[in-house]
């Protein structure tokens, strides 16, 4: 990575979230736009109205091997029953008849490889004009027949299927130059408007070409096949100069302006006068030539600020000039083959003109997902290569055409299949996280920031960060209505909520450049950010739902048992009458209390819970005239659970009545200790001791027993010294069971 | 001259029960009155010289009040009586906190749980009425998160006021707001015992640790209870002023 875009400046940040107003398509812009719109249709309409003008001959016609013409269909009653018969001449009376070859099928003589061919292609094309204009011609074909037709205008309805959508592409591209130029005037828009005008009319030409028939308006040949080499010329010397400026000025621009300069006036001066004795290869020399500086630009552009927009410029550049490279040499290697090769090479030479068009559509929308368009890119890129190795398949390994058809098919399918991921991920970049990788992550950033609400901001940065790897991430504190992309997809700002509660996000999380700078961000990247963000909040909030339900549930329960239950025992308490009956609903009802009690409460701390504890005893004891010993010591203080905190004020109270009430001691000496992680409870007292369970309260006894193994831990009973007994309870993993 | 005592209990038998509590407790002539609900209750106060306990009026000087009542809760009647010169007693089967701050914070003197033994509740009746307010560590615990939050609300925009205004302008807000800060706070002494307190120690047991007389450690207690009872009252107060209705 190179060194000098190392000053990341957060203020740069803050200017532009303060700046990225939409610019609004109102006032001169979009008068502009309507002017341009306007303009742009009615020239498709004088092409249109000139192609419809010119009179044809509906035909489909299919060469032989040796260079014939075989009629395939027609429309024309006269002609529709000779389908399948050779035509051996085409003549008006009066004129000379037409050269009848297969260079007559060709549509243009842009992608014609040898000067002799493309003068007697022009020729060819002059004369069927010619001969179309008189109204009828006459054809005699292989059988002996001969037969005249008449040669009406094609009027608008038979300009053919390729025509529409031809035009329709070509006029979209222009449309998208002019959006972009008006947004943001200045050399860069203008560069890419240039590019995307001289395609675009290429596509119209293209479009043009391939009308239904045969038979195009006279001189059109001429004009067609200087303008398309032209057009190509200009493209690539733009697409040259665009690299100089785009993203950034290079040092160098003026330079690379200059040579650009030069070669395209070299170019064009020669071409037009006429000068160039290899007109073909010496445009093709130009324009490969022009790309492959293109592509020198733009990897130095990158090598001087490692900017994944750059990165992705400088794929498509070179993957549109290698197929350019391929097609050329594969029409170069087929200009001698007759039968399918010359329409194959048409076919090739368009589908990349197709493809180049789509990535220049692309371009402007990178971070935003075009999905059909990068497809579409995608399939035009692989039918190039794939009819372009069709062509030298047949040129250099002499196969059959049906044989390199489907081989070349083949191998266009495969390299689709197997590149199609990798192609993708080249352009816009993979995912870092596969889908399930994800779901786990935001699962347990989820639980995390459930659990420590006060660091969702950083734990939801820290998914991100997984989710698109970003070479670089700062916080603004700045409030963002969504999420969004910004500098063509260099960064994606993440507004971010400080507690999942927040009602607004607080700040902005600024991630740049995508996957180490490999990839850029998407407006799907920006609307799966916000999804996650989302998300996260979402699942946090039900678990608190879920909580607050069931806790809101648990004290329900708890008051009506409290309340129902508590008052009947308290006055059954009062009515007991007898000393015993009523010391024992007495302790019932204390169980009931301490049973709601932990119901209802949302969380015990063993501190809390041990002051509580000690209190109760004394309260207890005080009456019985005993004394209370109490120590207690802890390495750290923790959570208990509801089971935790129940069963040890039970185990607790249980034995300090076994002190009171069965004992006859006057001291209670209780120990509670919490050291790693277990717990240690000693109650000792001076009483009488003997066997416990000997007790006829055995019934506590036997309930302190279940108690300490409910809680998962040992009790033994002991001698407590010359007189009493102690009781000894130990419950390891004590921290363990609970909740951290 | 009798001492007038009201027992405001749903419960008939509990309510006899606090009756005996009651004689048992006081040697001296008592005149019980009972009363089954908060009507009732308030018809008795009125007659004893109204809520705000007229002078000339023989008044109540013991009321013990049941939180649950069938037509309302004792809360209300202790918010009304907060002016009324006798000892408030709150009895009841709730020994959480959240029942039992607020009725401290009402003004309750204190609290008896209905459930304990007859000698107990004799002996803590008469402490209370002696003046010994009893404190659980769950209730000190919620005093001492209580008085921290307010003070350190209130800290802060007094030191800001402090410094604008040492000059000369001197003091020109309203008096209820400003007057009552200072008397929430507690003083060190009484946080310490509210820490002791809250860890389950008794008041002999902190007498000792601290180093001073158990009744020492008392009057730290009536004291913070009377802050208690302060702050609400002035909390009471500033929503009062706020409302228009002082």
């Amino acid at each position: 990575m190179a060194g000098g875009d190392s000053h990341f400046d957060a203020s740069a940040f803050e200017q532009s979230l303060e700046q990225r107003q939409p610019r609004r398509w109102i006032g001169w812009r979009l008068r502009a736009m309507v002017l341009a719109a306007m303009l742009g249709c009615g020239l498709v309409f004088v092409l249109m109205r000139s192609l419809a003008a010119s009179p044809h001959l509906d035909a489909t016609w299919q060469p032989t091997a040796r260079g014939q013409l075989t009629l395939l269909a027609s429309p024309v009653p006269a002609l529709a029953d000779r389908a399948g018969l050779t035509l051996e001449q085409l003549w008006v009376p009066g004129h000379a008849p037409l050269a009848l070859d297969e260079l007559l099928l060709q549509r243009t003589g842009r992608w014609l490889v040898d000067d002799e061919q493309r003068e007697r292609f022009l020729q060819q094309q002059r004369q069927l004009s010619a001969l179309l204009a008189q109204g009828q011609v006459r054809l005699a074909f292989s059988d002996g027949s001969s037969v005249t037709v008449d040669t009406p205008p094609r009027g608008t309805g038979g300009l053919g299927l390729l025509f529409w959508p031809f035009t329709a592409f070509a006029l979209l591209l222009y449309l998208v130059g002019w959006g972009v130029l008006l947004l943001r005037p200045g050399l860069r828009t203008a560069l890419y408007a240039l590019m995307v005008w001289c395609q675009g009319f290429n596509l119209l030409l293209i479009g043009a070409e391939n009308v239904r028939g045969l038979g195009l308006p006279p001189g059109f040949g001429g004009i067609d096949l200087m303008l398309r080499l032209t057009l190509d010329v200009v493209t690539a010397g733009a697409a040259a100069c665009a690299y100089a400026v785009y993203p950034r000025r290079l040092p160098e621009a003026r330079p690379i302006f200059a040579a650009v300069a030069i070669v395209v006036a070299a170019w064009t001066l020669a071409a037009y006068a006429g000068w160039l004795p290899q007109l073909w290869r010496a445009t093709q020399a130009v324009v490969l030539g022009l790309g492959a500086m293109a592509t020198a630009v733009v990897a130095w552009s990158y090598r001087l600020a490692a900017d994944p927009v750059i990165a992705v410029m400088r794929r498509f550049t070179s993957i549109a000039v290698g197929t350019l490279a391929l097609v050329s040499i594969a029409v170069a290697l087929s200009q001698h083959l007759a039968g399918a090769a010359p329409a194959v090479a048409a076919v090739a030479a368009v589908i990349w003109y197709l493809f180049l068009a789509s990535l220049l559509l692309l371009v402007p929308f990178l971070s935003r997902s075009r999905q059909v368009l990068r497809e579409f890119a995608l399939v035009a890129g692989i039918g190039t290569v794939a009819s372009s190795l069709d062509l030298i398949f047949v040129a250099l390994f002499a196969l059959g055409p049906l044989a390199s058809l489907v081989l070349a098919l083949g191998l266009g399918l495969g390299v689709y299949v197997a590149a199609r991921q990798w192609i993708l991920n080249r352009m816009v970049g993979a995912r870092v996280l596969t889908t399930e990788r994800t779901f786990e992550q935001l699962y347990r950033v989820a639980r995390e920031v459930h659990d420590h609400p006060e660091h969702t901001p950083q734990l939801l940065a820290r998914l991100l960060r997984d989710l698109f790897d970003p070479l670089e991430m700062l916080w603004l504190p700045h409030r963002l209505p969504a999420a969004r992309v910004v500098g063509g997809g260099a960064a994606l700002y993440v507004p971010l909520p400080d507690e999942p509660d927040a009602a607004e996000p607080a700040q902005v999380l600024v991630m740049r450049h995508a996957n180490h700078g490999q990839r850029i961000f998407t407006e799907d990247d920006a609307q799966l950010a916000a999804r996650v963000v989302e998300q996260v909040l979402r699942a946090v909030a039900y678990d608190r739902a879920v909580e607050r339900g069931r806790t809101e549930e648990r004290q329900r329960i708890a008051q009506d048992l409290h309340d129902d239950i508590g008052a009947r025992l308290l006055t059954l308490m009062y009515k007991a009458g007898d000393r015993d009956i009523e010391d024992y609903i007495r302790h019932t009802l204390q169980d009931l209390k301490t049973l709601t009690r932990g119901l209802a409460a949302t969380e015990h701390r063993l501190s809390h819970a041990v002051g509580e504890w000690k209190a109760d005893l004394q309260q207890r004891l005080q009456p019985a005239q005993l004394q209370l010993h109490w120590s207690f010591q802890a390495d750290r203080d923790l959570p208990l659970t509801v089971g935790q905190w129940s069963g040890l004020t039970r185990i607790l109270r249980e034995l300090v009545s076994n002190a009171i009430y069965h004992a006859d001691a006057t001291q209670v000496d209780v120990q509670l200790q919490l050291e790693a992680g277990t717990l240690h409870l000693r109650v000792a007292d001076d009483g009488k001791g003997g066997d416990p369970a000997a007790w006829t309260h055995g019934l506590g006894l036997g309930g302190v027993r279940k108690r300490v193994r409910a809680l998962g831990g040992q009790v033994q009973w002991l001698a407590n010294g010359e007189r009493g007994i102690a009781c000894e309870v130990v419950l390891p993993g004590f921290d363990g069971a609970a909740p951290t | 001259m009798a001492v007038k005592v009201l027992i405001m209990e749903d419960n008939p038998v509990a309510r006899n029960f606090l009756c005996r509590v009651v004689r048992e407790s006081f040697s001296d002539a008592q005149q019980i009155t009972e009363a089954g609900d908060l009507e009732s209750a308030r018809r008795h106060i009125a007659l004893a010289g109204g809520p705000t306990g007229l002078h000339g009026v023989d008044p109540f000087r013991l009321i013990l009040v049941d939180l649950e009542l069938p037509d309302g809760n004792g809360l209300e009647l202790l918010a009304e009586l907060s002016q009324y010169p006798a000892t408030k007693i709150v009895t009841t089967l709730y020994s959480d906190d959240d029942h039992l701050f607020p009725a401290l914070q009402h003004g309750a003197d204190g609290y008896l749980l209905k459930e304990d033994r007859f000698e107990v509740l004799v002996e803590e009746l008469q402490k209370i009425v002696r003046g010994q307010p009893p404190l659980s560590p769950a209730i000190a615990r919620r005093l001492l998160t209580h008085f921290r939050g307010s003070g350190a609300d209130a800290a802060a925009p007094e030191a800001g006021l402090r410094a604008s205004g040492s000059g000369s302008s001197g003091s020109t807000r309203p008096m209820p707001i400003d007057k009552p800060v200072d008397h929430e706070r507690l003083t060190p002494r009484e946080t310490e015992v509210l820490t002791f307190l809250s860890k389950g120690f008794t008041i002999k047991e902190i007498a000792s640790l601290m180093g001073i007389k158990w009744f020492t450690v008392n009057d730290h207690i009536k004291s913070i209870y009377k802050k208690l009872n302060v702050s609400s009252r002035a909390e009471a107060a500033v929503l009062a002023s706020k409302q228009g209705l002082v």
